[in-house]
């Protein structure tokens, strides 16, 4: 069973990661948008389109004119999230010794970047814990909800509860044998799992949830990008510019052509119009 | 469930041109119309996929602030579609099922998309405020086309169908009338002005198709004397089109195909008459319909689009105005602001014609819709639709005292008027922006 938690399922969990979450876009790409959506004022350039849909994504400006509170919590969310995978990283990597870089003692380092870490994990389960609420909270949300919208947000708060389980000062965590472990996963030449369990759970959720990732709404980590670049496409321009076409396959089925389909309802066509 | 509009019956169904399903085809037909959909349009997947459900849309739909419905709340008429698109076409839905929030079709759902997506504006503030920009009006857009070629759908738009194919225009005018129309409006010019200005129609070898608004022959007739005194005004070789004497495109709001037809109707009309430039007259969702829609419906076309608004603020340093002792508002119709890019140049002809401008809040991309959006003008509505502007009437009333109300929209002017009304302002007048031009005007005699 370790076995298969440690050797056989993290690559099971990244592939359907991986692959689930190309699949998730490229099936939206393959969709045409027989129609260019628009929404005005519209970026002038292609630098200005990026410069735009970049800051309503880092900024969620969006959410900041509409609901202020919700746009905190949101963002806090995302900020520390993004914070503790990059420290997940690092840290691990460097064994906390990556502040040594920038001049820091091998200590203050250590000390630097655990403090990092526990600032930003609260912040994380404060977040969560806020955005849950709030669920329930507000009586549209709370009608709007299924329980899979509760599920997602308990499903990353226990990885988050495990995770800062092993901060407690009570706990101790052997930082080089998870390192030793981790890049033997990397490197594709797995070695058993340390038998922490504290880790184990830990870990075992993570990818759990790396599973349920491309299956769930939190695709709309990808979904957002797709959605906000169709919408601050440029406008058309007319007369067309030479070899402009739009791709006009509106609502025909494969193989039938733009005209045929032109036909209204269920194809009975125009012979019964204005009878 | 009883749907608050009047559903056209099997023979008004017929006349439109559609076939109705027999009820016990309806499930069969209405997930390969969704399929169809959904692989035809990105943004339906895209936008039913992502919606976390965080609910900031909806203090920012008019449409729910006025009826209080929670159906009205965008992501949860979203929903309305959602469910059943998870159920059937999503992996998570199928293995998962309530827990996920998917539901299997009922044959009460029909109803309910009738009430609900018939009571969304597609007026888009939604996805002005959505984090990831989902808009719940190309939901809209995408429903309704599902269900009228189910052939299901109110008696006012397939009314409005059989009036276009017939007559080319949504008010069923024939030819003879139009010229009447055009007639007695150069009269009513030459009597103000001394000065003999024509509304051509169909006249061949013109540089310049105008499409008005029908409604613009008869009740909103001063909009089209102000682009026709314009026009006049500036030495345009200009000519409007028998063929499409409307700039609405109601097919944008029922039926995609039929918005397809309207818009090839404006090319065939456009290259009949030799015009390099179609000036759009005011119209909302027809202005989006030409702006936006023609590439992808009508293939490359040849000539230019512009907004009348448009091509009156770059003409307006040529045009002889004398400000108006008026204070004005101006309500952005949605389909300007967010969908067309039509945002400041009715403003910087307000600017030019009236002597106080004043600004309603919010405005430009984030005004609210005047809830007659989306064709939403069925007289049977009239509770609703005045639920559905309550946001515009308070948005108004906190300006004060005004003169004129400038909305220039054909859906709009035929909305706004009850609105104003019902809540106890019904005297204050209103009209397009072309009107304030037309009468700005001073011509030498
Ligand atoms: S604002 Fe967007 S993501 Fe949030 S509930 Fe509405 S549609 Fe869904
Ligand atoms: S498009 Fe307008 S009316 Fe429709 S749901 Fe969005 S905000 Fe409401």
């Amino acid at each position: 069973m370790l076995y298969f938690i440690g050797q056989v399922f993290p690559y099971i969990a990244m592939g359907v990661f991986l692959a689930g979450l190309a699949w998730r876009v490229l099936t939206w790409l393959k969709a045409p948008v027989p129609f260019q959506l628009t929404m005005f004022p519209a970026p002038a350039s292609a630098v200005e389109r990026v410069t735009a849909v970049g800051k309503q994504l880092c900024l969620f400006t969006p959410l900041y004119k509409g609901d202020r509170t919700l746009w905190f919590w949101a963002w806090i969310m995302h900020v520390s999230l993004a914070l503790v995978i990059v420290g997940h990283i690092v840290g691990i990597y460097f064994l906390t010794q990556q502040f040594t870089l920038i001049g820091l003692s091998p200590k203050a380092s250590t000390l630097l970047s655990e403090s990092l870490g526990t600032v930003a994990g609260i912040m994380l389960l404060l977040s969560l814990l806020a955005l849950f609420y709030r669920r329930t909270a507000i009586a549209e949300v709370k009608r709007l909800s299924d329980p899979a919208d509760y599920f997602d947000l308990l499903l990353i708060l226990a990885v988050v509860i495990t995770g800062m389980h092993m901060r407690l000062p009570t706990v101790h965590v052997d930082l080089p044998v998870i390192r030793t472990y981790l890049g033997g996963l990397l490197t594709l030449q797995p070695v058993p799992i340390p038998e922490n369990w504290l880790f184990i759970s830990h870990f075992l959720l993570v990818n759990i949830l790396m599973i349920y990732f491309p299956f769930s709404k939190l695709v709309h980590l990808l979904g957002s990008v797709v959605s906000r670049a169709m919408i601050s496409e440029a406008p058309p321009v007319y007369p067309t510019p030479a070899g402009v076409q739009r791709q006009a396959t509106i609502f025909a089925k494969e193989g039938q052509s733009y005209e045929s389909s032109a036909t209204r309802g269920q194809g009975t066509g125009s012979q019964s119009r204005g009878v | 469930m009883k749907v608050p509009l009047h559903v056209a019956k099997e023979q008004e169904v017929k006349a439109a041109g559609f076939k109705p399903t027999p009820e016990t085809e309806i499930k069969e037909k209405f997930l390969a119309k969704l399929d169809d959909v959904r692989s035809s349009m990105r943004s339906i997947m895209v936008m039913l996929e992502t919606c976390t459900k965080c609910g900031n849309c909806a203090q920012q739909c008019h449409s729910y602030l006025g009826t209080n419905d929670y159906n009205n709340f965008p992501a949860a008429r979203a929903e309305l579609m959602r469910r059943v698109y998870k159920r059937y076409f999503t992996t998570a839905g199928k293995l998962l099922g309530r827990f996920y929030g998917a539901e299997e079709f009922d044959s009460e759902l029909i109803s309910k998309w009738m009430t609900y997506f018939y009571q969304c504006n597609e007026c888009r503030r939604c996805a002005q405020f959505c984090p990831f920009g989902i808009d719940t009006a190309e939901v809209t857009i995408a429903a309704r086309h599902i269900m009228s070629e189910l052939g299901i759908m109110p008696k006012f738009m397939a009314g409005i169908a059989v009036n276009m194919e017939k007559s080319g225009n949504n008010m069923g005018i024939p030819k003879p009338a139009i010229v009447d129309c055009a007639e007695f409006m150069e009269d009513e010019m030459r009597d103000e002005t001394g000065l003999d200005i024509k509304i051509p129609i169909d006249k061949p070898n013109s540089d310049v198709l105008y499409v008005p608004s029908s409604a613009d022959f008869f009740t909103n007739v001063d909009t089209m004397i102000g682009a026709a005194k314009m026009f006049h005004h500036l030495g345009v070789n200009w000519t409007i089109s028998s063929k499409i004497l409307e700039a609405a495109n109601f097919g944008l709001l029922f039926n995609m195909n039929v918005m397809r037809e309207h818009n090839q109707r404006l090319k065939e009309a456009a290259r009949e008459v030799g015009a390099s430039l179609v000036v759009q007259g005011e119209c909302g969702h027809g202005w989006r319909a030409a702006r936006m829609y023609t590439e992808g419906a009508s293939g490359p076309v040849p000539f230019k689009i512009m907004h009348v608004l448009e091509y009156a603020a770059e003409n307006l340093s040529k045009l002889p105005l004398r400000k108006l002792p008026l204070r004005v508002t101006l309500h952005d119709p949605c389909n300007y602001a967010r969908a067309g890019g039509v945002i400041e140049q009715p403003r910087q002809i307000i600017r030019a014609c009236v002597e106080e401008f004043v600004e309603m809040t919010p405005n430009r991309e984030e005004n609210f819709c005047c809830g007659g959006g989306s064709g939403i003008l069925m007289d049977e509505m009239m509770e609703i639709r005045m639920q559905l502007g309550k946001k515009k009437a308070e948005q108004v009333k906190a300006l004060g005292s005004l003169d004129y109300f400038a909305v220039p929209c054909s859906i709009c002017k035929a909305q706004l008027p009850h609105v104003m009304k019902h809540y106890g302002m019904g005297s204050l007048s209103m009209g397009g922006v072309m009107d304030l031009v037309g009468k700005a005007m001073v011509f030498d005699k």
